[in-house]
């Protein structure tokens, strides 16, 4: 479980995060909402221990990490697979090296076994034809793709951690990466989303944290969000009204475009 | 910037300098991006350190020759140019040209890194960044800055001898001679010294300057200017400072 209590966190005078508390189950699918600058990333990596927070307690399964050294948050890191905006892949390696990486690090694998193990990993995401390519050669849902099962190379997290997996999508890649998203999830494993796409979220998940300004204005199911009058969420919720649909059509003929 | 972000700077800069030189006794050793950061330091360079060595050899024998030659003292442009590119001019250019291309590559290299989350990235599958990225960098810059500087060295003194030899129409052997004579102990081990310093100093202001990056496209051209000003500065102050001390250590008298 991870537990956030009283945590407040600053880069330099500005504040980012004001007296955060909430706990999250390992098994359970939540998306952490706001707008730019309001705190989302900064809550994944304090999660990681890969920022420390300026006052109140962070406890991953009862362990307070904000005490703990470099070497002490491997183990509590070792839980989590977290997947950055936009993939975070290493530029110098192509994509067959960015996902053997941690193979390589770690593990003491031939590189028969190695080469084995990173086809398999990207059979699961439909680019094993791409493990030449370096990470410019690929289309934004491609990198988030590659990031998503390079993460998933040395470990069994306990939960996965999604850094705005969709934005810059297009809806088809959006979707994709949705879809990849439950699919890991499939095996009672949970996960936090952070995004401010609120239509992608309400595909993945049932509960709903949302940030402003650095605090916590909402927390809690779906339904009590949709139905919230908090003018944010409003804002929000206004880009899942429905859409006009699509009868209109272009004559050009005998063909309907 | 305030007194008190100066020194949380230094003791940062301090820690990631000592870390880094330490990780070169610390397991895992990472040899493949030691040899890719030698390429890009040394072979990179090698063309560039040549062409500006071969120059400025060229242009003191010259300046030294037209001054000399008054004098009638033309006999000593060997000793003076052997003198002043072994001892000084060598290793000095050398760091600089380095801190320019080199220092600004690492600097803008780990910055982007910075800002793309990949050193985070590194973090998150345990691996020690200072150890995969600052190490290999201080290894190689302790390697190659010392040979570009011997390679920049000969040039130097060949370019000092074209212009000794077929523009002042002093004697070939005479000029040789007068080099051999300058390449004693004191002489070499001075000119050695400094190369190594300036490597280690270029490659840790220029990983700390790029590892310190905040700010998108801006906060990195900002790093990166830093990276190769306080690199310039840095060299130019160490010369000094090494300079005094090794004329002292040496028995020259000032």
């Amino acid at each position: 479980m991870i537990e956030f209590d009283h945590v407040w966190f600053s880069y330099g005078a500005r504040e980012v995060l004001r007296d955060i508390s909430f706990s999250i189950d390992f098994h359970e699918k939540v998306a952490i909402l706001g707008g730019s600058g309001d705190g989302k990333t900064t809550i994944l990596k304090l999660i990681m221990g890969l920022l420390r927070s300026d006052s109140g307690k962070i406890l991953i399964d009862g362990e307070d990490i904000s005490t703990k050294t470099e070497g002490e948050l491997r183990e509590i890191r070792m839980k989590f697979s977290l997947v950055f905006q936009e993939g975070a892949l290493f530029d110098s390696l192509n994509v067959k090296e960015n996902v053997a990486f941690a193979l390589r690090e770690y593990m003491n694998l031939s590189e028969e076994e190695v080469d084995q193990r990173v086809r398999t990993l990207l059979k699961r995401v439909d680019l094993e034809d791409a493990m030449e390519l370096m990470p410019e050669e690929l289309s934004g849902g491609m990198h988030r793709r590659v990031a998503i099962i390079r993460s998933l190379a040395t470990i069994e997290p306990k939960m996965f951690l999604y850094d705005e997996p969709t934005t810059g999508l297009d809806p088809v890649n959006a979707d994709t990466i949705c879809k990849l998203i439950l699919t890991l999830s499939r095996e009672g494993k949970g996960f936090i989303i952070v995004t401010h796409k609120i239509f992608d979220a309400f595909k993945l998940v049932h509960r709903f944290i949302f940030l402003k300004n650095g605090t916590i204005i909402f927390d809690g199911q779906k339904e009590k969000m949709i139905d919230s009058s908090i003018p944010e969420i409003q804002i929000f919720l206004n880009e899942l009204s429905p859409r006009p649909k699509a009868t209109a059509s272009i004559d050009v003929g005998e063909r309907n475009v | 910037m305030t007194i008190k972000e100066l020194i949380s700077d230094l003791q940062d800069f301090y820690l990631l300098s000592s870390r880094g030189l330490s990780g070169l006794m610390r397991k895992p050793f990472y040899f493949k991006d030691t040899i890719e950061q030698m390429d890009y330091a040394g072979t990179g360079s090698f063309i560039i350190v040549l062409l500006v060595s071969l120059f400025i050899g060229m242009a003191l024998s010259l300046q030294l020759s037209a001054e000399l030659s008054g004098l009638g003292l033309k006999m000593y442009i060997g000793k003076i140019v052997g003198v002043s590119i072994i001892r000084e001019i060598g290793p000095v250019m050398a760091g600089l040209v380095f801190a320019g291309r080199v220092g600004s590559g690492m600097a803008s290299e780990l910055g982007s890194m910075i800002l793309g989350h990949q050193v985070d990235t590194l973090r998150v599958f345990g691996v020690d960044p200072v150890k995969k990225l600052v190490t290999p960098r201080i290894l190689s810059s302790l390697i190659m800055l010392p040979a570009l500087t011997i390679v920049g060295d000969a040039v130097s003194i060949l370019g000092g001898y074209y212009i000794a030899v077929f523009v002042s129409l002093q004697s070939s052997p005479f000029y040789w001679s007068s080099i051999q004579d300058v390449l004693n102990f004191e002489n070499v081990l001075s000119g050695s010294i400094k190369p190594f310093i300036f490597g280690y100093l270029i490659a840790c202001i220029s990983c700390y300057m790029g590892l310190s990056t905040k700010g998108g496209a801006l906060g990195l051209r900002r790093a990166t200017t830093r990276a190769v000003v306080v690199s310039f500065v840095m060299v130019i102050v160490a010369d000094f400072i090494l300079t005094r001390i090794l004329l002292y250590v040496l028995g020259f008298s000032v």
